[in-house]
């Protein structure tokens, strides 16, 4: 007799749960579908990923074959965008200028998630000295500006090779190993602080007091609503990591020669800016900028669908 | 507990236009209040009187969404303009009609003569300043006071609510207080410039029940004492019973019944009214189960035509969907807004 | 409020600690890693064992720990602790004293930052309050376009462009229209000046300002949003109190208090592009030191600066966090 009961309730507690967290998505993605900004945006982010991944669909120059008797010389046939200052097309360039940042900063972004997520999950989950112990490190880490200590590290390391990777992880595992380790705490504290928030919502006591085990409760229950800030966040992380490779790189710390970014690029460009070249300058600021604004919109909108306090 | 508050001549309302010292206190005569909102206009007050004297209690009664609260801003004139917008009617304090002086004049009118107590005490006090600053702050606006003085002043109104070790906890934060302590410190916040009228805005809500009593009686006292006017808005049925000499009774916007207490209670003369004291729980009556009124509300940007409550009505007839009915005076002193009010009324 | 701010202090003092020491142990890392220092600074030269020997007790590079990779070197962080609390910040490559060339590095990023704070206060929480109180209207959008736009296009290139359009184009353009030393000579510059410290660091400060200022003038504008409709704002309004007075002492006053901590979240974004902003500029300050360190490779001066920022930052930090315990009452009883 009871335990029909209790089969009834646990039916019922486990209903509210995916539901609850599925209604926040499913009424999110409807919003998302009807903005103009997020559609764009979206598009451009395709085009920018398929160029990152895909960069010989877009063209069959090679960036690294440069002549530099043709430096910075104008726009030709089958040269859209002219040369670099060393002889190099701009438009292959600017194409194989994606890849690096664009695969570096989703490395970065998945790297933070998990590190952080899990950590915040932990911590926010059993609480007590894992949760001292995992906040204390958060506060540690978060004493070194961001920029700084990623300057400090990649300075430190910088002549360091790894062995057995391939050019391209060579030039940009340094960045990523170095952006995740200075980057986990900001999710970490998001996911905490919402595991701690849903932690003590009725849905979550309930199905405790049912004799739901503790992984059950953290994967079945709190992390789908313990999710959506995180997941609002990923375009806007993205958007950061390009933005914070791009510097790097113009400090000449981020992705390494022989690999090209758009970064790089600009830090080429910039004497020749004022004299006579601007060109140099606004073509890969431009794509630098269309890319990190469209994750910008994109993650502001996700935002802003998926906060329940302001539906 | 001194009543004779000296009103610097500002806020005095004897200059004002249409001023009476003889009209009645509170009158709401036809008032409409609409919402602009992205799915259409809220028709959340539609067409309300209302009238208070001195020294009397009306209760007014209804589910969320039915007008009391929008009604209560009106009349004090907080309602947010946009998107809410007043679009008829009168409100005469004294003849005054309200709705006609400018922001400045209904500022001052504002706690100096029509006070309001809110629901819940916390949200309703800022958290950042102590209760003694809150309350001082009446005393430097509308009358002038010093600092010191102002402070002696909050003293004695917590003192005159009942909280005890006045002159410690007026420093203290509203945090620091439980809540019916936070809902007395409310009520002197009302009553500190001894206002004519009492807006309480389901005052005892938040509460629980032997806390909910001590702050009615606080406050049945308190006007008694100063022959206030008392609007009492709440969906409280057995606090309306206690404490109030009349009743209005209000749904999707309109009053539907007015009249005593004891009357309404005893032979209501609407639907709505008798649903309602229907489905109150009763002790001496066990193993049934409890009456709802089937059905919700109707959404205010889309009341149908007709009578609004006919959807859930029990005597619903034709009529009552193309005939929207007018409150109308059934016996001496009472008032229904029903085409077949006489036959609610002696149905038992 | 007592035990707060004594709680606070103590979690500083711990969390330094674990700063200083994860720095320590980065800077032995590297060495560890990448081969002795002292080393290049023969450069290709044929070198004695006693020669090197000297020159890593010079740099302090001498304990046999530096030979294990990972060993933590507790010694030489004991050592180097000792130094730091004395302000002795060890030499650079170049034979310089790290805290003296520091010391003269100061002033220029002080006023940088100075001006940078001014732009998120003035600016910053100035646009946002008053983007939330025009909400939906022009202004609002404004400034909302504009805070996606700081977010939008990285700091640096807003710097290089900066650098380029007004400190040299500009810049030319005003100096022989209106002499060298014209005010607007003076502060369109492409580099620090300094004769005219303050002017010719004014471009610079309001573009570090960027690093950071969008968010306080969102939260500014969510905060006030929301305080906008609360309650104890309609209890004021009900009290009959005059409309300023409302919205200063109420609704203001409670939306500046969350604002109060992302003032230090921006700290930390500007302290990074501080390096990159005195980089580009030619600015002499702190950042500029660490600029030219990264690109000499001189760990001492990186570690010395990075060291020292940290713990401006974690100073910066605990002042707001005090700061917040005193705004909101609520925090002092916990």
């Amino acid at each position: 007799m009871s335990s029909d009961i209790n089969e009834r309730v646990e039916e019922n507690i486990d209903e509210p749960a995916p539901q609850r967290a599925a209604g926040l998505w499913r009424d999110a993605i409807r919003d998302l579908r009807k903005r103009p900004t997020v559609i764009i945006s979206l598009l451009v982010i395709i085009a920018v990923l398929a160029i990152g991944f895909f960069p010989s669909l877009f063209t069959g120059t090679n960036p690294k074959a440069c002549d530099i008797s043709l430096n910075k010389a104008p726009a030709a046939p089958g040269h859209p965008f002219g040369f670099s200052h060393e002889g190099c097309d701009y438009y292959a360039q600017t194409i194989y200028g994606a890849g690096p940042s664009i695969q570096l900063s989703l490395m970065v972004v998945v790297g933070t998630l998990i590190i952080g997520g899990l950590l915040g999950i932990l911590a926010g989950f059993y609480g007590g000295w894992l949760d001292v112990v995992f906040s204390r490190a958060v506060d540690v880490f978060n004493s070194i500006p961001f920029l700084l200590g990623a300057i400090l590290l990649l300075t430190m390391f910088r002549d360091l090779s790894i062995p057995f990777l391939s050019t391209r992880l060579q030039a940009i595992i340094p960045a990523v190993i170095t952006l995740i380790i200075f980057g986990w705490t900001s999710t970490m504290r998001l996911v905490r602080a919402s595991v701690i928030e849903a932690r003590n919502l009725d849905y979550v006591q309930a199905a405790r007091s049912l004799g739901a085990s503790n992984r059950r409760l953290m994967f079945r229950h709190i992390l789908p609503n313990a999710i959506a800030p995180v997941v609002s966040l990923i375009p806007l992380s993205i958007a950061g990591m390009i933005s914070v490779e791009a510097t790097l790189s113009f400090l000449g710390l981020g992705v390494r020669k022989p690999e090209i970014t758009w970064g790089l690029m600009i830090d080429d460009a910039t004497k020749w800016f004022v004299n006579g070249y601007p060109m140099l300058l606004l073509i890969p600021s431009a794509f630098l900028i269309a890319t990190v604004l469209a994750f910008v919109l994109l993650g502001d909108a996700l935002r802003d669908a998926l906060d329940p306090k302001l539906r | 507990m001194s009543i004779d508050l000296d009103r610097s001549d500002d806020n005095a309302v004897a200059g004002l236009p249409g001023y009476r010292d003889d009209a009645a206190l509170l009158e709401v005569d036809d008032l409409r209040v609409e919402f602009h909102t992205r799915d259409g206009i809220a028709r959340a007050v539609n067409g309300v009187d209302l009238r208070l004297t001195d020294g009397q209690t009306v209760a007014v009664v209804g589910e969320s969404g039915s007008g009391k609260s929008v009604t209560a801003q009106a009349i004090m004139g907080i309602l947010e303009e946009p998107p809410a917008r007043v679009a008829g009617g009168e409100i005469r304090y004294r003849g005054v009609n309200l709705l006609t002086l400018s922001a400045d004049q209904r500022r001052r009118i504002r706690a100096n003569h029509i006070a309001m107590v809110f629901q819940d005490a916390l949200s309703a006090l800022n958290p950042v300043w102590t209760v003694g600053f809150q309350l001082s702050e009446l005393f430097r606006t509308h009358r002038g006071m010093s600092r010191k003085d102002a402070k002696r002043r909050s003293i004695e109104l917590l003192d005159m609510v009942r909280i005890p070790a006045a002159a410690q906890r007026v420093n203290e934060y509203p945090h620091q207080f439980s809540g019916g302590m936070r809902q007395r410190v409310m009520i002197a916040m009302a009553l500190a410039l001894d206002p004519k009228v009492l807006i309480a805005d389901e005052p005892t809500t938040a509460l629980d029940v032997t806390v909910q009593a001590q702050i009615m009686r606080l406050l049945a006292e308190i006007q008694q004492e100063r022959h206030m006017g008392m609007i009492l808005i709440t969906h409280d049925l057995g606090v309306v019973a206690d404490v109030a000499d009349d009743i209005t009774v209000m749904y999707a916007g309109r009053a539907v019944e007015q009249a005593g207490v004891i009357d309404t209670f005893a032979t209501p003369a609407h639907p709505y009214t008798k649903a309602l004291l229907r489905s109150i729980p009763r002790l001496d009556v066990k193993g049934q189960q409890l009456e709802v009124i089937a059905g919700l509300p109707p959404t205010l940007t889309d009341i149908p035509p007709g009578c609004a409550f006919a959807p859930r009505c029990t005597y619903a007839q034709d009529i009552c969907r193309t005939d929207t009915p007018t409150l109308r005076t059934v016996s001496d002193g009472r008032a229904a807004a029903c085409h077949f009010a006489k036959e609610v009324m002696t149905d038992v | 409020m007592g035990r707060y701010v004594i709680r606070r202090l103590l979690q500083a003092v711990l969390t330094l600690f674990f700063v200083l020491f994860l720095l320590h142990y980065l800077l032995s890392l590297a060495i560890q890693v990448n081969g002795n220092p002292a080393r290049t600074f023969f450069g290709d030269k044929p070198v004695t064992a006693e020669q090197l020997a000297a020159v890593e007790a010079k740099f302090g590079t001498d304990d046999p720990c530096l030979d294990t990779i990972g060993d933590p070197c507790l010694g030489m962080f004991g050592k180097r602790m000792g130094d730091w609390l004395t302000l002795d910040f060890g030499t650079t490559f170049h034979g310089y004293s790290v805290t003296e060339q520091i010391a003269q590095a100061v002033p220029p990023t002080l006023i940088l930052f100075a001006i940078s704070t001014a732009v998120w206060v003035l600016i910053g929480i100035t646009a946002g309050v008053l983007a939330a109180m025009k909400r939906g209207r022009f202004f609002d959008y404004l400034v909302r376009t504009g805070t996606t736009f700081t977010v939008a296009v990285p700091t640096f290139l807003l710097l290089v462009i900066t650098q380029q359009l007004v400190g040299v184009s500009l810049g030319n353009w005003a100096r022989s229209t209106f002499g060298r030393d014209s005010f607007l000579g003076i502060i369109f510059q492409p580099s620090y000046d300094h004769d005219h410290p303050f002017l010719s660091l004014l471009v610079p400060g309001i573009l570090l300002g960027a690093f950071g200022i969008a968010g306080i003038t969102r939260l500014s504008r969510t905060s006030m949003l929301e305080n906008l409709r609360a309650d104890f704002v309609r209890t004021a309004k009900a009290k009959g109190l005059r409309p300023r007075r409302v919205t200063v002492v109420h609704t203001l006053r409670n939306s500046l208090i969350p604002v109060i901590t992302l003032i230090g979240f921006a700290m930390a974004d500007a302290l990074g592009g501080t390096v990159i902003t005195e980089g580009i500029y030619s600015i002499p300050g702190m950042g500029g030191l660490a600029f030219s360190a990264t690109r000499d490779n001189d760990l001492t001066m990186v570690i010395a600066i990075v060291a020292i920022l940290s713990v401006s930052f974690m100073l910066v930090t605990l002042i707001i966090d005090l700061l917040y315990a005193v705004l909101d009452p609520r925090i002092r009883y916990e």
